[in-house]
């Protein structure tokens, strides 16, 4: 019962730590002129590459087996013991099981307690910390592997990712730049792109992660992720057309990928097309009620104004929010941001934001607290948090909306028309219930 | 043998697992189980869904809908000799058993009969395919069992179940969870009328603590709510007592082997109402406070190795006394009652000294009872520890903890009752006369079964510590 709470503490964890830990030891790609740095030889071990050797093929069921048997035949193997818990992680990235997290941990567990100083079972458990959203923790066991394994780029990105979502923006941008010197990959690329969207360059972001799915060549699901990535980076500029292409690409590449149906709901929802979207939602939801789908269902019914099934969907949100609860989670930075944009409990919002502001101290905790303070009525305090979720430079209509929405409580009617409009100039899509209403606002 | 008898009675009750519903998968799964049952010229399907808490959340209403296990029946393929048999229902029911934070989770189970057509040959051929609930991740499982005559001679799919009907899923770190959605048997049909499966009993444990968690969200408190809620409590911590754990051989056999009295049990009682109830709250408050750094679980296996230790100790005790009864016969009346001047010997039993003569009163006095109680309290069970923490979280809290002592009010009394049991049937024992050296060993005997039993729950609470 005890690993079952703790599995679903990794829903909201596949969210954001999908980031491709493994895919860090593939092949190198074609140079990019920032990144020339010859790859760090035999740093990579044999074993590791039979992993993915197998997940390149898509085959990481027949991996994990084969690992299975090995752990089993000699428990004492702490090395098949690690790969074991890293093919699990792999498996979470291709399905969206994230009950496979749990397991991961139980078995890098076992391995950590065989070989202590293994630099691969730390960094492993440490982007397991990472997909439970434990970013102290993860940032303790990446600079462990990182100490143990210098030579390995992989280490820096949990590192880095732990860095980015605990608000030291500066030192993770300088452990991305160190990591993708060391290895020029699609596990460094796009962290690469990842950060330049932050800083507002979406045409940088998108190069990055061209250059990181043309390093993923050959590993299916790497280049599934990347392809949602992409489409992600350029669905948040208004481009559907564009966007939907590569979730189409995505699916090609790994069918019945959950994350490009999501993302192609997303679209649809877009578009104005609800029962599309609303199928294609369900279908994710229904396979993995990750947080992220379910909310994209449910905002999908507001839009075409189901409430009904809304607020069937809001009770999904509610289940999962206990559930996360007795696993030791008390508030959840997506789970806040779902509550207040759907006016769910306003007055435990507040609290909740704090503390899911406090534990990830990150340009999102900002947002989310700022708008949780805006939709209760504290404007002051509000903008104090949104100028912090801005101080990056980022590009994202939905940070600009809820600035606008500040500064509109606190009468300045022109700032608040300027990012009113600054919003729908990003992404004029970028909801349809809060769009309308900055289209309304923006006049 | 009665108490000897009582006391296997509780062993067996405290060995037997708890009884708690975890999904293998986690907790948004849909997990299936199909028995196909040969059973003399007929076929039986019996089918079970278990929803776990999200999709009950999800689609649990439509599963309890009347008609829903004919839909399912449209997702289930049985073919006899190549030809698709038409399943019809025969019984079903769908039960809510309690998940984990106080959500349910469902179980829809139903027993369908296939059409059989015309005469069957001896070498019949069945395949069998799920195909319901495409893409949701869970436990599948098959299995093809045969009775009255008829005969498997091959088969895709196991006799048993791993998961014994999809109650108690199996914990495999190197095994992959169960999916076969599918099976090929070939049998030879018998002649006599077959009998269908029956559904099984459903667990009372599951369904009473689901309840008690269930009191706590209601929504509006009237007086009248909060009294029923009160004795409810009070009736589920009784009927909670009666399930496994809570240390009722432990207080059988301290009863039996120290000669406690009816004042005893009823102290006993209290001392564990106050120690369920104050570990509850100590337990809720500690994980209020330390939630942000350790899974209350993870306190759990501490809780459970004290009490074991707690068990060992009073064992050791009751044995030392046993021991120092033995070495020292001459010394009389060892043990007057725990030193609050309370002199009062022949407990009207009509049996003078001879007995104490031997055997110390209550050995330990208020010490050794409390050592009882405390390792039959401390352990506060995750239903009221839910419980607690849901009205925390719906700010509830006086209304919470008022439950918490009902509940163990209820729990006390449970273990009053085995108390006074113990010493009643203990005093029937003496009133039969049973003199001689084998009752006289009995005392030791049971102090020596607590104390196995102390050992026994530390071993079993080690491993999880360590």
């Amino acid at each position: 019962m005890t690993r079952r709470r703790i599995a679903l503490a990794g829903t909201v964890a596949a969210i954001a730590a999908t980031v491709l830990l493994l895919g860090g030891v593939l092949r190198e790609p074609a140079d990019d002129g920032e990144a020339a740095a010859p790859p760090p030889v035999g740093a990579t071990p044999a074993q590791l590459a039979t992993v993915f050797g197998a997940s390149q093929a898509g085959e990481t069921r027949a991996t994990i087996a084969g690992l299975q048997d090995r752990v089993r035949a000699n428990p004492k193997d702490a090395r098949s013991a690690m790969l074991l818990g890293l093919a699990y992680q792999q498996r979470v990235r291709e399905t969206a099981d994230f009950s496979y997290l749990a397991k991961s941990d139980a078995v890098l567990r076992r391995a950590l307690k065989l070989d202590s100083t293994d630099a691969d079972t730390v960094g492993g458990l440490g982007s397991l910390a990472l997909a439970r959203h434990d970013f102290e923790r993860a940032l303790a066991l990446g600079r462990r592997a990182r100490t143990l394994a210098p030579a390995t780029a992989r280490h820096l990105g949990v590192v880095g990712d732990a860095l980015l979502e605990l608000g030291r923006y500066e030192e993770a941008f300088a452990t991305f730049d160190a990591m993708v010197r060391r290895k020029p990959d699609v596990a460094s690329y796009a962290r690469i792109s990842y950060a330049r969207e932050l800083l507002g360059d979406k045409r940088g972001a998108i190069a990055a992660m061209q250059l990181a799915l043309d390093a993923a060549t050959g590993q299916r699901e790497a280049r599934a992720w990347t392809h949602v990535q992409l489409g992600k980076i350029l669905l948040g500029s208004g481009q559907l057309k564009a966007a939907e292409a590569h979730f189409l690409a995505a699916e090609q590449v790994s069918p019945g990928y959950l994350y490009a149906i999501e993302a192609r709901a997303q679209v649809a929802l877009a578009r104005g097309r609800y029962r599309a979207a609303a199928a294609l939602a369900r279908r994710a939801a229904e396979a993995v009620p990750l947080p992220q789908f379910v909310a994209t269902l449910a905002e999908i019914y507001r839009a075409s104004g189901q409430t009904e099934l809304a607020r069937e969907q809001y009770a999904v949100m509610g289940a999962i929010e206990r559930l996360l609860a007795a696993s030791g989670v008390r508030s959840d930075l997506e789970l806040t941001l779902f509550n207040v944009d759907h006016r769910i409990r306003l007055d435990e919002v507040v609290p909740a934001a704090r503390t899911a502001q406090r534990a990830r101290p990150s340009i999102e905790g900002d947002d989310v607290l700022s708008w949780a303070l805006a939709r209760t009525g504290r404007c002051t305090e509000a903008l104090h948090y949104s100028e912090r979720a801005l101080r990056l430079g980022t590009r994202d209509a939905t940070k600009f909306f809820h600035r606008g929405t500040i500064e509109r409580c606190l009468g300045h009617r022109v700032s608040a028309r300027t990012w009113f409009r600054r919003a729908l100039a990003t992404n004029p899509h970028f909801s349809p219930y809060w769009a309308a209403i900055a289209r309304r606002y923006a006049r | 043998m009665r108490r000897t008898i009582l006391l296997l009675v509780a062993l067996a009750a405290l060995l037997a697992p708890a009884a708690a519903i975890a999904h293998p998968l986690g907790n948004f799964t849909v997990n299936r189980y199909s028995a196909i049952e040969l059973s003399g010229e007929s076929v039986y399907l019996h089918y079970v869904v278990d929803l776990a808490e999200i999709p009950t959340v999800q689609f649990g209403k439509q599963v309890k809908r009347p008609g829903y296990a004919e839909d399912l029946a449209r997702g289930l393929e049985l073919r006899l000799d190549g030809r698709r048999a038409a399943l019809l229902l025969l019984d079903k029911r769908v039960t809510s058993p309690a998940g984990v934070a106080g959500l349910r989770t469902t179980r829809l189970e139903a027993v369908f009969e296939a059409e059989t057509t015309g005469t069957r040959s001896s070498d019949s051929r069945l395949s069998f395919r799920d195909t319901n609930f495409g893409s949701r991740r869970g436990w599948q499982e098959i299995v093809v069992r045969s009775e009255r005559g008829a005969r498997i001679s091959r088969s895709s799919a196991p006799e048993g179940s791993r998961s014994d009907g999809l109650r108690a899923y199996p914990e495999e770190l190197l095994q992959e969870p169960l999916s076969v959605t599918s099976a090929t048997v070939s049998y030879r049909p018998g002649s006599a009328a077959g009998e269908p499966p029956r559904i099984g009993a459903a667990r009372g444990d599951e369904r009473s603590s689901s309840r008690f968690e269930a009191l706590i969200a209601h929504d509006d408190l009237s007086l009248g709510f909060i009294l029923v809620a009160l004795a409810v409590a009070l009736f589920w911590g009784a009927a909670h007592a009666l399930t496994p754990g809570h240390g009722k051989a432990i207080i059988a056999g301290y009863m039996i082997g120290t000669r406690g009295r009816a004042r005893h049990a009823l102290m006993l009682g209290g001392i564990v109402t106050v120690t369920h109830t104050i570990g509850v709250f100590t337990l809720g408050l500690i994980t209020l406070g330390l939630s942000e750094f350790v899974v209350p679980e993870q306190l759990y296996p501490w809780l459970n190795l004290v009490a074991a230790l707690l068990v060992v100790g009073v064992g050791m005790t009751v044995l030392r006394s046993r021991y120092l009864a033995v070495t020292r016969p001459a010394e009389p009346h060892l043990g007057h009652h725990h030193g609050h001047g309370h002199h009062n010997h022949g407990h009207g039993d009509g049996h003078g000294g001879h007995e104490h003569s031997h055997v110390p009163e209550p050995g330990s006095g208020v010490r050794g009872l409390l050592a009882v109680g405390i390792s039959g309290g401390i352990l506060p069970c995750p239903t009221a520890l839910v419980v607690l923490l849901a009205a925390i979280s719906l700010q509830r809290v006086a209304f919470g903890l008022l439950l918490i002592v009902a509940f163990s009010l209820g729990i006390a009394a449970v273990i009053s009752g085995i108390g006074l049991l113990a010493v009643g049937a203990r005093r029937t024992f003496r009133r039969l006369s049973f003199e001689g050296p084998v009752v006289r060993a009995l005392p030791a005997v049971s102090a020596l079964l607590i104390l196995g039993l102390g050992l026994l729950m530390t071993v079993r609470a080690l491993p999880a510590v360590s």
